[in-house]
């Protein structure tokens, strides 16, 4: 008797067991189903991105012809300036009076100020860092009629020397603007290999664009400790259609 | 969308900030009551620091709040948790507007996985960097009111708490109902807030109530009635609806998603 009910004891414990071990499966199985849909959804983001991109690419391409048309125009219009200038200048420097002031000037220059050293300094400050040697790739090209109020550069970077890129920031005709580093680029992992210093390549940064010529330096902070330049553009920037 | 737990290295740490600094801040990234229902913005605004977050979801920040102090409170909740609809170690568990992960951190130890979604993307950068190293807790950040993020039938519980009182009350019964399609058969929900007949909860209104009439935030807590939390649960094909007074001098409202709705 007490055999028997010992043996439903231990039948018992074995199902309850058995019961158990399946109610983690399907809860297992559940958890994951919602992991699926949740990556499913992010697919679906991703590809909605990838398709807008494309779709502004081709926005982009139709509008180089006239991009270039224009800047064609504006470079024969600088030209001609250029001549007039040039014109001009050969009028002045032929003429009696500059001939008979040039012992002045002469002596002008002698007692001319240095410029002030705080200016000096400032524009140091504000002057595009010296050039560094780097992988990269911009994902958003600088190289480009610039219509809107803002832009935003957006791409990876890898110094060749292996250092930690620490920022990133445009340098915009000495206006300074800071991005952010450190954004996922697996496929660049994936073809240049793990990158002990820079496991998140990536980077995007925001920076005004007033309409105008203005010089565009995209500069990496290597260690936090030296700011260097990726790339430098002169960008034309319009003012956006209405 | 999900929030990639090494996404934590684009939050950068502050000092630590004390009380006062913290109340300060809060008040500053405080939005205009008109704006309540962009709740996104809302509460982005109010977790640019973890400080102002903490004071923001807990009450409390800087010296006042600690790791020892969150835990303390979240551990009251789970005990409510379990005291009302139960908690097991095979339990997939869903929190509807987890914050910083108060509750979700020493509850994701007692069950198979623990999801946290919340409408503040800031919220779960937070979140993601107390969760580092526990591999079943997922973070998703909500596009809007809702959980369209989620499947049906999937979470054993859905709970939420201390959220209610930030929400309108369409939003308040949109969350019920959306619990009711993510919970799988014979699930469990679980939703709390103030009462006004509690001293607790009277006090809440009337600091509420003291605000100047243009000035009011937009985060400002409104309460709830047991027959309001009923009806939402009922309403949305719970049964076994019941509303428990609990001893914090909430109220809180549970749920079974009946077992033969698919």
């Amino acid at each position: 008797m007490s055999r028997d009910s010992e043996d439903s004891g231990d039948q018992v414990a074995a199902l309850e067991a058995e019961l158990d071990g399946m109610r983690r499966r399907e809860a297992s199985f559940r958890s994951r189903m919602v992991q699926e849909f949740l990556d499913r959804g992010e697919r679906n983001t991703y590809l909605r991105t990838l398709h807008e991109e494309r779709a502004a690419l081709a926005g982009r391409a139709e509008e180089a012809p006239g991009d270039m048309k224009l800047l064609v125009g504006k470079l024969d219009a600088e030209r001609e300036r250029a001549a007039a200038l040039q014109t001009q200048i050969a009028g002045i420097t032929g003429s009696w009076a500059w001939r008979i002031g040039a012992p002045i000037r002469a002596l002008g220059g002698l007692f001319a100020r240095a410029p002030a050293p705080a200016t000096i300094a400032r524009l140091m400050e504000q002057a595009p860092a010296e050039g560094g040697i780097f992988t990269y790739y911009l994902h958003t090209s600088p190289f480009r009629i610039f219509r809107g109020a803002a832009f935003t550069l957006r791409g990876w970077v890898l110094p060749q020397d292996g250092s930690a890129v620490t920022g990133v920031r445009v340098n915009l005709g000495g206006r300074l603007f800071v991005g952010r580093v450190g954004l996922d680029e697996p496929e660049v992992i994936a073809r240049h290999g793990p990158q002990a210093k820079n496991p998140s390549p990536g980077f995007e940064v925001a920076f005004e664009t007033p309409p105008g010529r203005h010089m565009l330096s995209l500069e990496a902070n290597l260690e936090g400790t030296e700011w260097r330049s990726i790339v430098t553009t002169p960008i034309w920037c319009v003012p956006a259609p209405r | 969308m999900a929030l990639d737990r090494h996404d934590t290295h684009l939050v950068r740490s502050r000092p630590a900030m004390n009380t006062a600094d913290a109340m300060g801040r809060w008040q500053e990234s405080t939005s205009d009551l008109a704006e309540r229902s962009a709740y996104k913005k809302v509460w982005d605004r109010q977790a640019k620091e973890l400080d102002v977050a903490m004071l923001a979801v807990a009450g409390r920040a800087g010296e006042a709040m600690d790791e020892d102090t969150l835990s303390l409170q979240a551990k009251e909740s789970i005990d409510t948790l379990r005291s009302t609809v139960g908690i097991g170690p095979h339990d997939v568990i869903l929190e509807i507007g987890c914050g910083i992960a108060r509750v979700g951190k020493p509850l994701s130890g007692q069950c198979l996985h623990w999801f946290g979604a919340d409408i503040s993307g800031r919220m779960l950068s937070h979140a993601a960097r107390r969760l580092e190293g526990r591999p079943n807790t997922t973070l998703v950040e909500l596009a809007t009111v809702g959980l369209q993020e989620f499947p049906g039938d999937a979470f054993d519980l859905v709970y939420c708490t201390i959220v209610f009182m930030h929400l309108f009350e369409w939003d308040r019964y949109r969350y019920v109902e959306e619990a009711f399609r993510v919970l799988r058969p014979g699930g469990h929900a679980y939703f709390d807030n103030f009462p006004l007949d509690t001293q607790h909860g009277w006090q809440v209104f009337k600091e509420s109530a003291g605000y100047p009439l243009g000035r009011r935030p937009a985060h400002l807590s409104m309460s709830s009635t047991r027959e309001e939390l009923r009806t939402y649960l009922a309403k949305a094909g719970f049964e076994d609806v019941r509303v428990h007074d609990l001893p914090s001098g909430l109220i809180a409202a549970t749920g079974q998603k009946p077992a033969g709705v698919p």
